[in-house]
């Protein structure tokens, strides 16, 4: 479904990624794990078009989307979650989640209708799978830390999105919340039929989710494959899960 | 249940200020029904700043301008041409708009800092143009003795006629206030970089707004020169693009109506200040750093949380309005 | 109609503009690199440095006044600047950006006020001393003598400037200030100074460039308003906070109007507006690199 090639990205001399690889297929949890300074956000960037590659190519359904500005790769069916929480703090959180919905439904230029009845139906189903229709009229911003994360997911999905990218998910959430949001995962990825590609600090959620596991080190794909396949790696085992202590 | 945007109890405290100024030039001395028309004005102005600032979120530092360019653009039309009035109206605050999707063309390009000054370079032209071009504008002096229909001509013929407009207006900017566009602006005002990944084009949506907006300036500049039958090249100078960016303060810049209350209470100190002291812009400046240290959501703003407070302590039923699809 | 020494001495004039702009924009760019906020009371800041040396010249007579109001103008309003800055302008720091902006714009409200309250609304002069008077030939072109010396104040500013940020622990810190705040704190440095110095340096200096531009002009209320938008454009295509880049500004913004006049004196205001707006339409974030 995606195939990430020989993949590119450096600022100013510093090269973020270098020739990261990777394959989704459809209906796949796909993890992207790495230590700190890995690429791995960035490679998400270049995938959702906020950043240009400087070199190799995006390729979604067939089609080569590297080129794309974010709004357009939103369009083929990608959505993203951001690590930092990304949402519109002065809205309430269903306008949060309305405006992804009414930009998926391209009623967003619409001037004349007043958009409280628009949408709604949908607004709400999401709301209620990710669990956040009792505070759907707070303020986003008055959330507490692991709501955030939650509507960060729900914006996402308001596109209807036929692939889902995560960044880092449960990024300071508790051992509960954690659990609590990986399951919504897993719900959403069996439920909706979702192919959703995530990266991840703690690792033991990412061998108990993820059905494929690329390794990210220094902006190089080292491998990416079954949890257990990578687990055995000796080239992984020296970078990464023996080596800094990240694990 | 689902909250109507024409609520009955938003709307009768609308109506009763409406039939008040209906009959208040009948009870009021010429003066303050003039007071009141210039304070329309203002507050449109602002309301229409206020549309791409404080829901928009963009940097429009030079807003004065197309409040300026409609005002001039009636002028003109109605003294060097021969084409009625109703024609003229109709087109001028067109023409402010297109001066606006001309700036904004360029500035949407640019960010935050850099949107504000290549704006006010761009206005400062247009501003250079209207103080320079003796032959067509008079320059420093103005135009004056605009020919004003007889009909609209009198102060009170002026503020019903103004009136009108505000409110025709107003209902124009909080349909679209409620609309999907609306909604989606003020997302793109808390975070443009998200909105563009759920897929809005960011910069079409801001330029968009840029255009209403200044459609509705334009169409201040013209209640403006029906009110004073006279042009000059201060309406698009910055220090009014800055005071105006005051009012929307002052009110509240997330809030709907907000401007208004800034228009009025700034018009109202020119005005009643004025008369006491000629140091007017000394109480300004004071007024405005009270605010930024104690109200920096303005009036309406701490309103608004105040009620939204009120009704988050009582669990009240509005809350759960959108539980129904 | 253009003969080349009309050329030449017009060049030379808007060179001399160009000074007095740069002496002002560098404290403008300098605020702007060190706070982040573009300070509109910058341009009565100005207008008071120009008043005060016009103050002084009354008070001292004879040229000894001139080069007095030269050093004291733009410690008068180092010193107005200090005071704000101390009494209500740190308090803002950890506020909204837009929120700092607003509150230059009400310092600039009522500093305007004040100098009418303490000057009135007349139009005043000076006079610069009579070494100053004539002129010299230079490349064929004659130019009057102050502006000759203004030539030779700019850069000095310039390269005292550069000396002081690249040479000093303090400029070397509100560099550092300028391009990482966190870090400047962490290392502890009381950033809150760091930035009442940057602030009173940079108003200090378009204290300079009001009492350098009084014998030019009549000084006038209302100087600041046509100074500010000029000198926030100039501070913009240069690159913000990029001193090298306020120069390169001034010189554009200066030399585009002198040679307006020249081609078409109604709309000489004009030009230095287009010649913004080509620049940030051909580089939108300034001719040299900026600190943000």
């Amino acid at each position: 479904m995606l195939k990430v090639e020989r993949l590119y990205k450096s600022f100013d001399g510093f090269v973020a990624v270098s020739g990261a690889e990777l394959t989704v297929e459809q209906g796949q949890l796909v993890a992207v794990i790495g230590p700190n300074g890995a690429g791995k956000t960035t490679l998400f960037n270049l995938i959702t078009g906020m950043l240009k590659a400087d070199r190799g190519r995006v390729v979604f359904n067939g089609e080569d989307i590297s080129k794309l500005p974010p709004h357009e790769v939103c369009r083929k069916g990608i959505s993203r979650s951001f690590q930092i929480a990304n949402i519109f703090h002065r809205l309430t959180v269903f306008k949060n989640v309305q405006v992804a919905v009414l930009s998926q439904q391209g009623k967003s230029g619409n001037l004349f209708r007043p958009a409280h009845r628009m949408a709604v139906h949908e607004t709400n189903t999401i709301l209620e799978s990710v669990g956040l229709l009792e505070k759907a009229d707070d303020l986003a911003g008055s959330l507490s830390h692991g709501d955030h994360r939650i509507l960060e997911i729900a914006i996402a999905l308001g596109n209807q999105p036929r692939m889902l990218i995560l960044d880092e998910p449960t990024a300071g959430m508790s051992p509960d919340e954690t659990a609590a949001t990986m399951a919504l995962i897993r719900r959403l990825a069996e439920s909706q039929g979702l192919t959703i590609l995530f990266c991840e600090h703690d690792m033991d959620v990412v061998f108990n989710t993820a059905q494929s596991i690329m390794v990210m080190h220094y902006g190089k794909t080292i491998i990416q494959a079954k949890p257990e396949e990578v687990r055995a790696n000796k080239d992984v085992q020296d970078a990464y899960l023996g080596g800094e202590g990240d694990a | 249940m689902q909250k109507s945007t024409l609520n009955p109890n938003v709307l009768w405290p609308w109506t009763l200020i409406l039939v008040l100024l209906i009959f208040l030039p009948f009870i009021i001395p010429r003066f303050y029904t003039y007071i009141l028309a210039v304070i329309f004005v203002t507050a449109l102005l602002a309301m229409s700043l206020n549309m791409v600032v404080g829901h928009g979120g963009l940097f429009q530092f030079h807003h004065a301008v197309f409040y300026g360019v409609g005002a001039y653009a009636f002028a003109l039309m109605l003294m060097k041409t021969a084409m009625p009035m109703w024609v003229c109206f109709t087109v001028s605050p067109f023409i402010a708009a297109a001066a606006g999707f001309l700036i904004g063309w360029f500035c949407v390009r640019l960010a935050n800092l850099y949107f504000a000054m290549l704006q006010i370079s761009l206005g400062s032209l247009i501003w250079a143009i209207a103080f320079r071009w003796y032959d067509l504008t008079h320059g420093d002096d103005g135009l004056h003795g605009v020919p004003i229909p007889d009909w609209i001509s009198s102060t009170s013929g002026a503020y019903y006629f103004i009136l009108f407009f505000l409110v025709l207006c107003l209902i124009a900017m909080y349909i679209i206030y409620h609309s999907p566009f609306g909604t989606t602006m003020q997302a793109i005002r808390d975070n443009p970089a998200r909105c563009s990944a759920v897929g809005i084009n960011v910069r079409r949506h801001q330029l968009t707004a840029i255009v209403i907006a200044t459609f509705f300036a334009g169409v201040a500049g013209v209640l403006f020169v029906v009110l004073e039958h006279s042009v000059f090249p201060d309406l698009l100078f910055w220090v009014l693009s800055l005071e105006i960016f005051i009012m929307c303060l002052l009110g509240g810049w997330f809030t709907f109506a907000g401007p208004i209350l800034g228009a009025a209470v700034t018009v109202a100190l020119r005005t009643f200040v004025g008369i006491y002291t000629e140091y007017w812009t000394l109480i300004l400046g004071i007024l405005l750093i009270l605010l930024i240290f104690f109200l920096p959501e303005g009036v309406m703003g701490l309103f608004q949380r105040k009620l939204r407070n009120r009704r988050y302590e009582e669990g009240a039923p509005g809350k759960r309005r959108h539980a129904q699809g | 109609m253009t003969d080349l020494g009309a050329l030449g001495s017009q060049f030379f004039v808007g060179l001399s503009r160009a000074m007095i702009l740069f002496v002002v924009c560098s404290g403008l760019s300098f605020v702007l690199g060190v706070l982040r906020v573009p300070n509109i009371a910058h341009g009565s800041l100005y207008m008071i440095g120009a008043f005060s040396a016009y103050s002084i010249t009354k008070l001292v007579a004879g040229p000894a006044g001139f080069w007095l109001a030269l050093i004291l103008a733009p410690f008068v309003v180092a010193l107005v600047s200090l005071v704000a800055e101390r009494a209500l302008f740190c308090h803002l720091y950890q506020r909204e950006h837009l929120m700092l902006l607003l509150f230059t714009f009400a310092l600039s409200l009522i500093l305007g006020d004040l100098v009418k309250i303490i000057w009135g609304a007349e139009y005043k002069s000076i006079m610069a001393p009579e070494v100053f008077n004539g002129s010299v030939s230079l490349l064929g072109a004659s130019i009057p003598r102050y502006n000759f010396f203004l030539l030779i104040v700019g850069p000095l500013v310039a390269v005292g400037l550069w000396f002081f940020t690249n040479k000093t622990k303090m400029g070397k810190i509100a560099r550092a200030a300028a391009v990482d705040r966190e870090m400047v704190g962490a290392v502890g440095i009381n950033v809150s100074w760091v930035f009442a110095f940057a602030f009173v340096l940079g108003c200090f200096l378009a204290g300079l460039g009001g009492a350098l531009v009084a014998p030019t002009v009549s000084i006038t209320l209302g100087m600041d308003h046509n100074l500010i938008i000029e000198a926030f454009l100039i501070v913009t295509i240069g690159g913000l906070g990029n001193m090298w880049g306020a120069m390169v500004g001034s010189l554009i913004f200066g030399l585009s109007q002198a040679f307006g006049v020249l081609f078409w004196p109604q709309f000489a205001i004009v030009f230095p507006y287009m010649a913004v707006v080509i620049v940030l339409l051909w580089r939108p974030t300034g001719m040299l690199k900026s600190v943000w």
